[in-house]
């Protein structure tokens, strides 16, 4: 028995096309021999492979990208779980606001955010540093963590925590053996979706960028403003890849659908 | 009293003594004035209607709420400065709150990992615990693959293990359903007694409450308004709320008058001979329970009526019966022969003493 019409295959096949039609072009082309952006490619040479080992300023690029992400998403996690549990179970004064404010980074265009940042770091004279990179980012990727966070933590049981209060848990015991394990999901969700954005960032960091802090999409784009030749593409196939063993590690060691769907603690 | 000694003062005292406790939310007054004393191993219910501040009573000893005003002595130490996590007292959750990250095991043990509990001598612990509760068997499980009952038992063994002196319970059966929580009334008594541990229950559940404790306390709208044997509390309610909230009553507005010695009461047209009471003259709230109404032939019959409505209940029939003085709900038991049928001419009987007389007027 089939439980899809045809149509429905049809439609979720055209779909997934959609969806994967871009990465599959830049894999092909990342495969040319030529000089220029060919598809399907003539011939598969690994030429624009070499050529990164030939471009070391991307080397360093995807380095600090990485470092990049790694610091901003953590900052933002270490800022954003106590705020969660705070605005999730607690009723204060001023409590909407301060939820407004985590959240506001995603209602100001980006641009708005890029040239603000670019103001502000100049007056602290950290303007073009990897500090500056790293609170940057942070500010952009809290909303994301905070969202995940929060769906978590409105999820946890208070009684679970007082029961274990009452088996003489102290506040930070509770925090770290009860609260913590609940929210997992929430917060490790949270910390791949903010290095992800950070990573992937182009857009406010033209703006607080200097030559010595340089992230890779930055450097990418700057690369196709003057030329067009197939190293984006390479450069492309190795971030995918790297994206998609970082999928498979994260989905080995707990769960893909989980993470994204979210559910229950283990 | 001053040169008395010390320990003579702590036996005048009752293990648990709340003392003219109260808790305000801004407007809303959840508990007022509450006094109430345990014996140390007794098992007493606090019972009470939605709302009536059962949860911010339990959660005032449990030290999660404090009191707007009132204290709380616990074997002679005062608890309102002791926090919730140094109170030792075992708690059993509504919802269960274990913690489903952790085995059965885990969760029995973690008390005692908390009080440093060397790693043997907790295995043993917790393995006593779990035979208690009859779950030795489960105890790599995790909560989430487990039935409610299964999970109520490790509740029980975690609040227990610790050796709590006080164990409280918040409506631990309410989440199960009807035949599981008969049985688990029963175990949970026998879990009480064999661990000897004194016990409040809260409980909006009259039956529970009734079937469990050696002592009920009845609470409306933040206040205790009685406490008695279960057997007192059903038979003498002080007031006409309690007649109702506990079983089922007819409850009618009656007047009471006396010729000589015997009472009468009088319902509309109708004179009956009263029950003894110490009540004035005058209007009163009559209670009689269906079940003290007797079937009997008509000259022997205090009042008779047509058959209104009727339930077959299995063990028993409840029947509506309108009489002279008002719709009566009689009780019958199911003894194997057919019911009466609607519109039916009963003939109904009871002791004078059946019918209970309460102050007219009271809250309800
Ligand atoms: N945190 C709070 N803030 C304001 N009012 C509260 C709070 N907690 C309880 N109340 C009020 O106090 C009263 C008593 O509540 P409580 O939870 O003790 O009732 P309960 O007897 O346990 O009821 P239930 O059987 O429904 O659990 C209720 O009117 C409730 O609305
Ligand atoms: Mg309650």
């Amino acid at each position: 028995m089939n439980r899809n019409g045809l149509f429905a295959l049809c439609f979720n096949a055209l779909f997934a096309l959609f969806m994967m039609g871009p990465l599959i072009v830049v894999i092909g082309v990342s495969f040319t021999p030529t000089g220029y952006l060919e598809f399907p490619p003539s011939a598969i040479s690994f030429r624009w492979f070499r050529a990164i080992l030939d471009n070391p300023d991307f080397i360093d690029a995807a380095w600090i990208s990485l470092e990049l992400g790694l610091a901003s998403a953590s900052l933002s996690t270490v800022l954003a779980v106590p705020a969660a549990l705070a605005i999730g179970r607690e009723r204060f004064r001023g409590r909407d606001a301060l939820q407004a404010l985590f959240l506001s980074p995603l209602t100001v265009p980006t641009v708005v955010l890029g040239v603000a940042f670019l103001r502000f770091l100049s007056l602290f004279d950290i303007n073009g540093t990897f500090v500056g990179l790293v609170l940057c980012h942070a500010v952009i990727v809290t909303p994301f963590v905070l969202r995940l966070v929060l769906a978590s933590v409105t999820g946890v049981d208070r009684s679970i925590e007082m029961a274990a209060t009452s088996l003489g848990a102290s506040h930070w015991t509770v925090f770290r053996r009860v609260t913590l394990p609940l929210i997992l999901p929430g917060v490790v969700g949270g910390w791949v979706l903010a290095f992800i954005t950070s990573f992937d960032e182009l857009t406010v960091t033209v703006f607080i960028v200097n030559p010595s802090t340089t992230t890779l999409p930055v450097r990418l784009f700057s690369h196709i403003t003057q030329t067009t030749d197939p190293l984006v593409a390479s450069i492309s196939t190795m971030v995918i890849l790297l994206t998609v063993l970082l999928m498979l590690a994260v989905n080995r060691l707990y769960g893909l659908d989980r993470l994204l769907i979210g559910g229950e603690a283990r | 009293m001053m040169d008395q000694p010390a320990f003579n003062h702590g036996q005048t005292m009752a293990f648990l003594e709340l003392q003219a406790l109260n808790k305000r939310y801004n407007a809303v007054v959840a508990v007022e004035d509450f006094n109430l004393s345990i014996q140390r191993g007794e098992f007493v219910s606090l019972l009470g209607p939605s709302g009536c501040g059962k949860t911010t009573t339990l959660q005032m000893i449990a030290g999660f709420t404090q009191p707007t005003s009132g204290s709380i002595m616990l074997n002679g130490r005062d608890l309102g400065a002791i926090p919730a996590r140094k109170r030792g007292l075992g708690i059993v959750f509504q919802t269960y709150a274990l913690f489903p990250h952790m085995t059965v095991e885990q969760n029995v043990g973690f008390g005692l990992e908390m009080r440093n509990v060397p790693s043997h001598e907790r295995r043993r612990r917790v393995s006593d615990a779990l035979d208690l509760v009859h779950l030795s068997h489960l105890g790599d499980r995790f909560p989430r693959h487990m039935s409610g009952g299964q999970r109520q038992r490790v509740a029980l063994a975690r609040a227990l293990v610790i050796e709590p002196e006080l164990l409280l319970l918040d409506e631990p059966l309410s989440n199960l359903d009807a035949k599981l929580r008969e049985e688990m009334q029963l175990e949970l008594r026998r879990i009480q007694q064999e661990a000897g541990v004194t016990t409040l229950l809260v409980t909006h559940d009259q039956s529970e409450a009734m079937a469990l404790s050696d002592r009920v306390a009845v609470m409306q709208s933040g206040r205790l308004i009685q406490e008695d044997s279960p057997f007192d509390v059903y038979e003498k309610p002080a007031t006409s709320f309690i007649s109702t909230f506990l079983g089922k009553t007819n409850s009618l507005p009656a007047l009471l008058e006396r010729a000589g010695k015997r009472t009468q009461i009088v319902i509309d047209d109708v004179r009956l001979a009263g029950p003894q009471t110490v009540l004035a003259n005058g209007p009163v709230e009559l209670s009689l329970r269906p079940e003290r109404i007797e079937l009997t032939d008509i000259d022997k019959a205090t009042l008779s009526g047509d058959v209104i409505e009727r339930v077959f209940l299995g063990d028993h029939w409840l029947f509506r019966v309108e009489t002279p003085i008002g719709k009566l709900l009689v009780m019958q038991r199911n003894l194997g022969r057919r019911g009466a049928e609607i519109g039916e001419r009963l003939h109904l009987f009871w002791e004078p003493e059946a019918m209970r007389l309460l102050p007219r007027g009271d809250v309800s």
